[in-house]
């Protein structure tokens, strides 16, 4: 189920700052979390409106989540800077082989 | 009974025995020298076990469940509501992770009567952590019927995803609230 943040970016269709435009709570009790306060110049959207974007929050977050897995998998920026400094010395690809690996190994639903 | 005069002298808080003088207190009990009052109501408890599933980006209230001190039973279901009315001092902490070295940030906050009176706030954008700990403390005006505080805290991943959030408990006490009367 994708998150409330995610549902309320997607309806919005904007970037939305969650300690001022938008302020969401989670009671603990069992009910999730609800919009407490919504400062957003657009009206705030029903629960059958935010409920309609299930499927598009799930695709966003697992989009996210490739990206993150990605992000951890690829060499730090020295290391790359050092294997594009060698391969430009010696023609090797080895820079260009390490992203796109980790890029096969983690790839978004169409394939990029 | 007060002390007001030592040696026959006449006396205050700020007054000092000169050299070689000695000051001999006599008829006088415990409470002569301590300030009028007492530091209660009191409570602290603490989060007895993780409390998972934390969703980004929403202020979650903290299931602190395990009491260590209640002295007059003003603390229950996450909520301190104390019986006597005056200043209280109230702190929180809480450990917190989002996924795996992904926390980025991190908002603890003390609620009187469901909003906000004290925030602390940590925010490390694309240098994202494992795991923090996180302090927040306040002196909040309660009427010592209907006010009460509560502890909420704001976690998120960097760059979202699928993933929810850890609150840490257990009797380490890594996450834990509390609170006392003020003596003005």
């Amino acid at each position: 189920m994708a998150q409330l943040s995610t549902k309320i970016k997607l309806y919005a269709n904007q970037e939305v700052d969650f300690s001022k435009d938008v302020i969401l709570q989670d009671d603990s009790n069992g009910k999730g979390a609800y919009i407490k306060e919504w400062n957003l110049s657009i009206a705030k959207p029903t629960d059958v409106q935010l409920a309609s974007y299930e499927t598009a929050g799930n695709a966003e977050e697992a989009l996210q989540t490739i990206l993150n897995t990605r992000a951890r998998a690829y060499p730090t920026w020295q290391d790359q800077m050092d294997m594009q400094y060698k391969d430009l010395l010696n023609g090797t690809t080895t820079w260009k082989d390490a992203v796109a690996k980790v890029k096969l190994d983690n790839p978004k639903e169409n394939n990029e | 009974m007060a002390i007001t005069t030592i040696n026959n002298r006449a006396i205050n808080r700020a007054d000092t025995a000169a050299s070689g003088e000695s000051w001999t207190a006599t008829s006088a009990t415990a409470s002569d020298f301590q300030a009028a009052g007492a530091n209660t109501p009191a409570f602290h408890a603490y989060l007895g076990s993780n409390q998972t599933s934390i969703s980004g980006n929403v202020n979650v209230k903290v299931s602190i469940d395990t009491e260590i001190l209640d002295t007059d039973s003003n603390f229950a279901s996450n909520r301190f509501t104390p019986t006597t009315a005056g200043k209280y001092f109230i702190y929180a902490n809480i450990v917190a992770e989002f996924d795996t070295d992904k926390l980025f940030i991190i908002r603890p906050k003390i609620y009187k009567n469901g909003s906000v009176v004290v925030a602390a706030d940590s925010d490390f954008a694309d240098n994202s952590i494992s795991m923090m700990s996180a302090y927040v403390s306040t002196i909040v005006d309660m009427n010592g019927s209907s006010d009460y505080v509560e502890f909420y805290t704001k976690i998120d991943r960097y760059g979202g995803g699928t993933t929810t959030g850890t609150f840490y408990g257990g009797s380490e006490q890594k996450s834990y609230f509390g609170g006392y009367k003020l003596i003005t």
